[in-house]
């Protein structure tokens, strides 16, 4: 839910503005812009903030400032989101239910406890109505940059056998876990080298996906798994019965990749589509 | 002092490091294959008058445009699906879907057929001969059955390769890619220390002991001039080398072909990358290509080497009376290790040389089974085609979509079935077709989807007032037009696959005719099942 990085927007001595977006330097002259350039850099998932030579300075030389500044950032636009949230769902009877993933800091999740549109999902059991149960949680198997919430394989199975009752008839449930199931097409990732370097210029990719959620759809048998994690990976699979989703994610481009389900109490799944908005 | 950065990341999952420039060079460099697609192709190209060096150049500049097209349109939606994701958000889902199914998965059944006859010219006629089973390797050079077989050699090839994985068939690729061009290294090293003299009784004293010819250098010079051995290596009018290209397309139109393996892969966004790893790919390949030729010239002599390929083709098509002189394709490497006399030299010099076949071949299908599963989530194909086995992670049902039809165009083309082995260029146009609605693509883009090309850094590239992949997407859009021109119409009767060629129109239209018969079936399929494919791609207003 939150972003990957910060994008200073410098003042420079001349009085123009510098900033560098996907490897593009930008020298900007006016507030529009700067503006278009905030606009820009927010479109693609990143915190634009503006900032002066002395201050960048300081930045480089002071991690500590910097992650003051992304967690007060993430803060903001959380708070912006949930604002956004509420002023479209107020009234509409329609519930909006979000899980933080592992890339989130725990420290958002106050902020989706305070709004009265979006409820957090993370490690409870959802009654959606209609004979339909959710069970989610955000967490995923180990990654190389170890991540605010992942787990050894065992430790996740562990915590989804927590979560999901052992006599639980799973024939009405939807499984919304972040991370994908391993070896289903909806969790390959380019092949990296020690130093995160992409492999064989990307055309090479690996399973990355978690056992554990694997072996508890397998398991269980739900109707419909719900997926994340692996932005290349858009697609569609089946584990026995079980129809399993990764609509992947573009956001980094300012486009919102989705999936529309029409659940049918007495058939399931009547239908579905990625969407990419 | 402390180094500024341009931004700060947090730790987060996907921040990864882009790939290097030579890894994507290696992948385009096997895609515009040289010793396959290169000789294959230009040995057919055997009776113009346009100089084969200066055609090879000329292309080589005009197919940079096509560098800039798709490195422009992966900078800006590098997402997995390449062609048919930008026409389908860009032209619309219709025209998206019909020219990435033909392009990209129907039209490579008809490449079987040409992989498989690659194959057995490259890698088994010569090893064969050389090891001194002469009757294997005629009839592997001459009968349809053994071409059949070596077809379905070609897809066993492929299926392995898919079923081992990238990540594994990407290793092999780097070996092929070290080890093919060692061989050519030799190759060329043979055909400089040689000269037209010592080839002349190496040629007939090789022919006669490994396939049985006699005086064979004699034979194929009246033969080939017979059948009308013209091309020239250099000169000719610049009309005249443009007659060439609907040839050399055959080989050089491809260093985009990862473009649908891109995805969202960090990285993938830098133009300057993209460009430098295709671009290189297609200088390096055009390089060699004129190196490996004047190497020809110095030790066979061009006039010969033209003249063999003349005797072949024109005995082969059908087009020469009485038995072939030339039995075998004239391969260079195979005439190069004329002039040497140990069998294990040779068959470790072919053996080396057969590894561009190997390091090139596995992706004949991988793209196809890329877009295939692009439709199927787009659900304008059935879900079962994007399945993968849980065991073995082999998308069985897409390779088999690939496999069988490709495997019943090789009998139509292998046995001249309604005069299928006339199409062999048909294979590149249909691709080109689709190649230009990615550069109408990326010629309206900018105009199209402006607040998509505002946010990539695609933005800062202009030339004057001009976007630069609209005012490159021009270039290659007259490029492919004049491609399709020639093909299609073919004023001078040169390739054989126009109008007047009614079997080539009909597999063109039954190609076509299949695509929008899908495309028209499935969304009303859908819609009776309550999906509006069409919001697919709709798109939400930023706000």
């Amino acid at each position: 839910m939150t972003g990957k990085a910060l994008v200073p927007i410098v003042r420079l001595a001349s009085g123009r503005w510098r900033a560098v977006l996907l490897q593009q330097v930008s020298e900007l002259e006016s507030e529009a812009e700067v503006a278009a350039m905030e606009k820009a850099i927010a479109s693609r998932g990143y915190y634009p903030f503006r900032t002066d030579e002395e201050e960048m300075a300081a930045f480089a030389a002071d991690q500590a400032a910097v992650d003051r500044l992304f967690h007060k950032t993430v803060i903001d636009v959380m708070a912006r989101w949930m604002e956004i949230a509420e002023k479209k769902l107020a009234g509409s009877g329609i519930a909006c239910y979000v899980c933080p993933g592992n890339d989130d800091a725990f420290e958002i999740d106050e902020v989706i406890a305070g709004s009265s549109a979006v409820s957090d999902a993370e490690g409870r059991i959802v009654d959606l109505g209609e004979g339909f149960t959710m069970a989610s949680t955000g967490w995923s198997n180990p990654t190389p940059w170890k991540t605010h919430r992942e787990a050894e394989e065992s430790d996740l199975y562990a915590r989804l056998t927590a979560l999901i009752p052992a006599d639980a008839d799973c024939s009405h449930w939807i499984f919304n876990l972040h991370a994908p199931p391993r070896g289903t097409g909806l969790d390959d990732a380019p092949e990296l080298d020690e130093n995160l370097f992409v492999k064989n210029a990307g055309q090479s990719v690996v399973p990355v996906g978690s056992s554990a959620v694997h072996r508890i759809i397998e398991e269980k048998a739900p109707l419909l798994s719900l997926h994340g994690h692996i932005h290349e990976a858009k697609g569609v699979a089946r584990i026995g019965t079980t129809l399993c989703i990764n609509p992947g994610s573009l956001y980094e481009q300012g486009v919102l990749q989705g999936a529309v389900i029409d659940l049918d109490p007495r058939r399931g799944i009547r239908s579905y589509v990625l969407t990419t908005g | 002092m402390t180094e500024k950065p341009d931004l700060f990341l947090r730790k987060a999952t996907g921040l990864i490091r882009s790939w290097s420039v030579m890894d994507a060079f290696i992948y385009a460099f096997f895609s515009i294959n040289l010793v396959t697609l290169g000789l294959y192709t230009m040995s057919q190209a055997y009776a113009f008058n346009g100089g084969m060096i200066p055609a090879l150049i000329i292309s080589a500049v005009l197919i940079l445009a096509e560098i800039v097209v798709y490195s422009g349109l992966i900078a800006v939606m590098p997402r997995a699906g390449g062609d048919y994701v930008w026409q389908s958000r860009i032209l619309g889902g219709g025209v998206g879907f019909i020219l990435a199914m033909t392009g990209w998965c129907f039209i490579l059944w008809l490449w079987t057929p040409l992989y498989a006859d690659m194959l057995r010219h490259i890698v088994l006629v010569p090893l064969a001969a050389v090891l001194g089973f002469k009757d294997a390797a005629l009839s592997i050079a001459s009968s349809p059955m053994a071409w059949l077989a070596v077809c379905v050699i070609t897809c066993a090839f492929v299926f392995l390769v898919i079923a081992l994985g990238m990540k594994s068939y990407a290793r092999v690729q780097k070996f092929c890619f070290w080890v093919g061009n060692v061989g050519l290294l030799v190759v060329l090293g043979l055909l400089f220390a040689g000269n037209q003299g010592a080839f002349r009784s190496n040629f007939d004293a090789g022919a006669a002991q490994l396939l049985g010819l006699k005086d064979a250098y004699a034979a194929i010079e009246a033969a080939g001039t017979a059948a009308g051995a013209t091309t020239p290596m250099w000169g000719g009018s610049l009309g005249q080398v443009f007659l060439l290209m609907p040839f050399l397309a055959f080989f050089n139109l491809w260093p985009n072909w990862g473009a649908t393996l891109y995805g969202e892969v960090k990285g993938s966004q830098d133009f300057r990358k993209n460009f430098l790893g295709m671009a290189s790919a297609l200088i390096v390949t055009t390089a060699l290509a004129i190196v490996l030729l004047l190497a020809i010239d110095k030790a066979l002599g061009w006039g010969f080497y033209m003249k063999a390929n003349a005797a072949y083709w024109s005995a082969r098509w059908g087009l020469a009376q009485g038995a072939a002189v030339m039995p075998v394709w004239p391969y260079p490497a195979f005439l190069a290790v004329l002039s040497i006399h140990s069998t294990l030299l040779r068959v470790l010099i072919l053996a080396a040389m057969a590894m561009w076949f190997f390091g090139w071949a596995g992706t004949i299908y991988l793209s196809s089974t890329r877009i295939l599963f692009s439709a199927s989530f787009d659900r304008l194909l059935p879900e079962a085609m994007a399945a993968i086995d849980p065991k073995t992670r082999t998308p069985f049902n897409a390779l088999l979509f690939m496999i069988i039809p490709g495997l019943v165009v090789s009998v139509l083309f292998v046995f001249n079935i309604w005069n299928f082995s006339s199409l062999t260029l048909v294979s590149t146009l249909v691709i080109a077709v689709t190649f230009l609605g990615t550069g109408i693509a990326a010629v309206v883009l900018p105009f199209t989807k402006k607040a998509l090309y505002r946010a990539s850094p695609l933005a800062n590239f202009r030339i004057g007032k001009l976007p630069l992949i609209s005012l490159f997407g021009l270039v290659f859009c007259a490029f492919l037009g004049f491609l399709l021109y020639e093909w299609l119409v073919d004023p001078g009767n040169l390739y054989g696959i126009s109008y007047r060629n009614v079997p080539s129109m009909l597999f063109m239209g039954f190609l076509y005719l299949l695509a929008v018969g899908v495309y028209v079936g499935m969304r009303a399929y859908r819609r009776r099942s309550g999906i509006d494919v069409d919001k697919i791609y709709g798109e939400i207003p930023v706000e």
